[in-house]
């Protein structure tokens, strides 16, 4: 009876550079898995993660290109400081670290995605759905500080 | 116990001089608990220049609201000083167009603390050197210093300013960082659901006043990331994913920039706690990337930068 | 405006939790407990830790109980069907809400009920509560009620107001709904009663003036553009904070969650750089100066012009609470400097 864990996937638009790869996550994703494509895993503001993490994702995965691979330079070492510090962070205050994983595709990669979110989606349905942060409620239906 | 004869010496040499145009310290406040920030054009102002435990603000967060190319001579404490280079390696104020008065500081007083001693009818206040004597309507009271210095300046490690143009006072003992690592490492100690519950606690007093916001140094946006309506990025209001979104991201957006003066803390309305956020932001960035905030006017912050080093941090 | 007292009776101390009780059973009873370091209004629970005897008012002001920070107004779908936000709110009783408070509350009644409009939410809200007030025998260092023409025991919007007199309180009953809350407690004698109304004189005479308020509205208004606005406010950070604790401010923003498919309406402040902003960019209020400008003249100038009260009460919460201590009342003895020219209009 219990759910899929909900999976916020966000996925650089150049790291994955089978056409095969691509039109398995435009056409065949799982419908438990939310994509969001972006043009650099630079360009992932935190917020987008806090968004999806408030609306209730069990798990957030973030995919990009290796180093010295980025289509814009150094986008992915930028994503890399920051995100990683934000999960970090958000281990900090209650979500837990596992919770956000990082897929870093090499151009020769073939057929690793689905692999991933696959294991993503055992590994959290492991661990159990998110409560902590998950706060994105109706004032009606949730609690307000008067 | 800072010379403040020799504070208004200077100040008013400053000015004379024509080094500033203005001098921004603090004055006496219209009531004895909050002596407030002032701005002296003028040598005869500086007569009214105070300087005590109980001035609590960031300074550095009036240097972007002083127009750029203004010479400013400013008081700074430890954490102030490292504030205000935060500031120039952000190109928001050129070294040139300063002059910084260091006074070695250790620490603020909280007036919360007194307040919760000994009422609200606190009728005067003074300092001497170990002690805080303060008047109230029902008799006096003493107590000792360091009972009453807020939570950051207890955890301090940068209490002598480092690149102030002059010093006032005597050095300061400095101490490590090892208390505020231990702090970090405590409160990281705990199970996740006690974690989660002490955030919501804190956050759930929230009234997004944003006095956070305006006290602190490096919240300088013109504009904010809560101002924005397309996207909205964090909820408008007092409801929960809003106020926890506005403190988790108001202090992920201090990573590298924040110098713990907790200025933050002291201006929320609600006795929010929000230092053990931006604390464990710091420890990170010293434990990671072996990088502390405003120590130099050069060096940027983890974030701005990148180096191939990086590599070996991909891993799947 | 001292409204006629029905009744004068007696109410000890020790009695209060059976009272609360009691009430308990037809309304939800709100009354300052702790929280953290200070006291809010909160639903009284088996939990509850009382705080009705500290000499001051609450953190946050009692208008947040029928002003929310953030309330519903309308629910929508993604396919453009909405209806109106429900309300919930259940008939209460507001216990030791005090006369500042009070008193702003019906200020605000002005605001929220005029002709032509309306406000649903607020009436609703007024009309399930009763309020039972807690006289202020001893005054708070920051507040100044009696200078702007109230005081520690001003009786507007109360339908009940007590006297702490140690181990008992004296029960002035001012409205039939307030008369119902105490039926059966014993008629005050008369040395009570005089006792009572000695406090009550004694604290209003004890609080000093604060600032002067003859000729204070047109020194303002004649003087829209003194430096003294830049004095003023030179230190202040434009945050929040004494507009969202005052009692009397009232601005609210309203803004589409689409997220959550709600309209909110969530408390908003003059202080902030974008409550004026257009959407051209044009702000005519563009820096603290001009926005400090505006919070002053609204409550101590426009409000007059409307309906010839001053729109503060004197509670002193933004003087309490100002993270760089900036003190309305130092700013408004030094626009008593101010010049200014007796109006000859007829």
């Amino acid at each position: 009876m219990s759910q899929k864990p909900k999976i916020a996937f966000f996925q650089c638009q150049w790291c994955l550079y089978s056409q095969e790869d691509q039109n398995w996550v435009d056409t065949q994703l799982p419908k438990n898995i939310h994509l969001t494509k972006s043009p650099c895993t630079g360009r992932i503001n935190p917020l987008y993660i806090l968004n999806a993490v408030q609306g209730g994702a069990d798990g957030v995965m973030i995919s990009g290109c290796m180093p010295e691979q980025c289509h814009f330079k150094t986008g992915n070492m930028a994503a890399r400081r920051q995100l990683e510090e934000f999960n970090d962070f958000l281990d900090h205050i209650g979500y837990e670290k596992q919770r956000v994983r990082f897929v870093w595709l090499d151009l020769q990669d073939r057929g690793i995605i689905q692999k991933q979110l696959a294991q993503f989606e055992k590994d959290l349905e492991a661990l159990g759905p998110a409560t902590n942060l998950v706060t994105r409620v109706k004032i009606a239906e949730g609690e307000l500080n008067a | 116990m800072p010379d403040i004869e020799a504070i208004k010496s200077e100040a008013k040499r400053l000015l004379q001089e024509g080094v500033v145009e203005v001098v921004v310290a603090f004055k006496p406040g219209d009531t004895p608990l909050h002596p407030q920030p002032a701005f002296f054009t003028s040598v005869d102002e500086v007569d009214n220049l105070v300087y005590n435990g109980l001035c609590q603000n960031n300074l550095a967060t009036f240097l972007t609201r002083i127009p750029k190319d203004k010479k400013v001579g400013m008081l700074v404490r430890g954490c102030e000083n490292r504030s205000v280079n935060a500031l120039i390696v952000e190109k928001q104020k050129s070294r040139d167009d300063l002059f910084l008065v260091g006074i070695p500081c250790e620490g603020i007083i909280d007036w919360r603390k007194i307040v919760e001693r000994v009422g609200e009818a606190v009728l005067a206040v003074s300092e001497n050197d170990y002690e805080v004597i303060i008047e109230t309507r029902d008799g006096q009271y003493s107590f000792y210093k360091n009972e009453l210095f807020h939570e950051s300046c207890l955890r301090c490690s940068h209490r002598n300013p480092i690149s102030a143009d002059v010093i006032i006072g005597e050095p300061v003992p400095e101490t490590n960082q090892d208390l505020a690592n231990t702090v970090v490492e405590r409160f990281d100690s705990q199970a996740i659901e006690e974690r989660y519950a002490s955030f919501q606690k804190e956050a759930e007093r929230c009234i997004r006043c944003y006095a956070c916001r305006e006290a602190c140094p490096m919240c300088y946006c013109t504009e904010c990331f809560v101002d924005h309506i397309e996207p909205r990025w964090t909820e408008s209001g007092a409801t929960p994913a809003g106020m926890q979104g506005w403190h988790i991201v108001r202090a992920f957006h201090q990573t590298g920039r924040c110098t713990d003066c907790g200025a933050c803390e002291r201006a929320c309305p609600m006795d929010i706690k929000m230092t053990y956020l931006t604390e464990k932001l710091n420890y990170d960035m010293r434990k990671k990337y072996n990088f502390e905030t405003g120590l130099d006017i050069e060096t940027q912050p983890p974030f701005a930068t990148v180096t191939l080093d990086d590599k070996n941090r991909f891993t799947v | 405006m001292r409204k006629e007292t029905i009744m004068n009776l007696i109410l000890e101390k020790q009695a209060l939790p059976a009272l609360f009780q009691s009430w308990r059973e037809h309304y939800d009873v709100y009354l300052p407990q702790k929280m953290e370091r200070f006291s809010h209004f909160m639903p009284l629970s088996d939990e509850s830790v009382l705080v009705t005897d500290e000499p001051h008012n609450t953190r946050i002001p009692p208008k947040a109980l029928f002003l929310p920070m953030t309330e519903a107004l309308v629910e929508f779908t993604r396919f453009g069907s909405y209806e109106d936000a429900k309300q919930t709110i259940q008939p209460r009783i507001v216990f030791a809400i005090r006369p500042c408070d009070a008193q702003a509350v019906q200020l605000l009644d002005t605001s929220f009920i005029q002709e032509g409009y309306v406000d649903p939410f607020w009436v609703e809200k007024r009309a399930k509560t009763i309020t039972i007030g807690l006289g202020c025998h001893e005054p708070c260092q920051t507040g100044f009620c009696t200078t702007v023409g109230y005081g520690p025991f001003n009786k507007s919007d109360l339908d009940v107001l007590l006297t702490d007199l140690g181990d008992l309180y004296l029960v002035e009953t001012i409205s039939e709904a307030g008369e119902k809350c105490f039926q059966g407690f014993p008629t005050a004698s008369d040395e009570i009663y005089e006792q009572a109304l000695m406090v009550q004189h004694d604290t209003h005479d004890q609080m000093p003036v604060a600032f002067e308020t003859e000729n204070l509205k047109e020194k303002l208004e004649q003087n829209f553009n003194s430096d003294y606005w830049e004095e003023i406010s030179q230190s202040c950070l434009g945050c929040g904070v004494c507009t969202f604790l005052c009692p009397t401010c009232f601005c609210f923003d309203i803004v589409d969650e689409a997220q959550r498919k709600e309209r909110v309406r969530n408390w908003d402040t003059c202080m902030f750089r974008t409550y004026s902003l257009e959407a051209s960019g044009h702000n005519p209020r563009p820096s603290r100066v001009e926005r400090t400008r505006q919070r002053l003249s609204h409550k101590y100038v426009y409000w007059l012009d409307q309906i010839n009260q001053i729109g503060c009460t004197g509670c002193g919460r933004c003087v309490r609470y100002c993270p760089v201590g900036l003190d309305i009342r130092a700013m408004l003895r030094q626009a008593q400097t101010l010049p200014f020219e007796v109006s000859h209009a007829g």
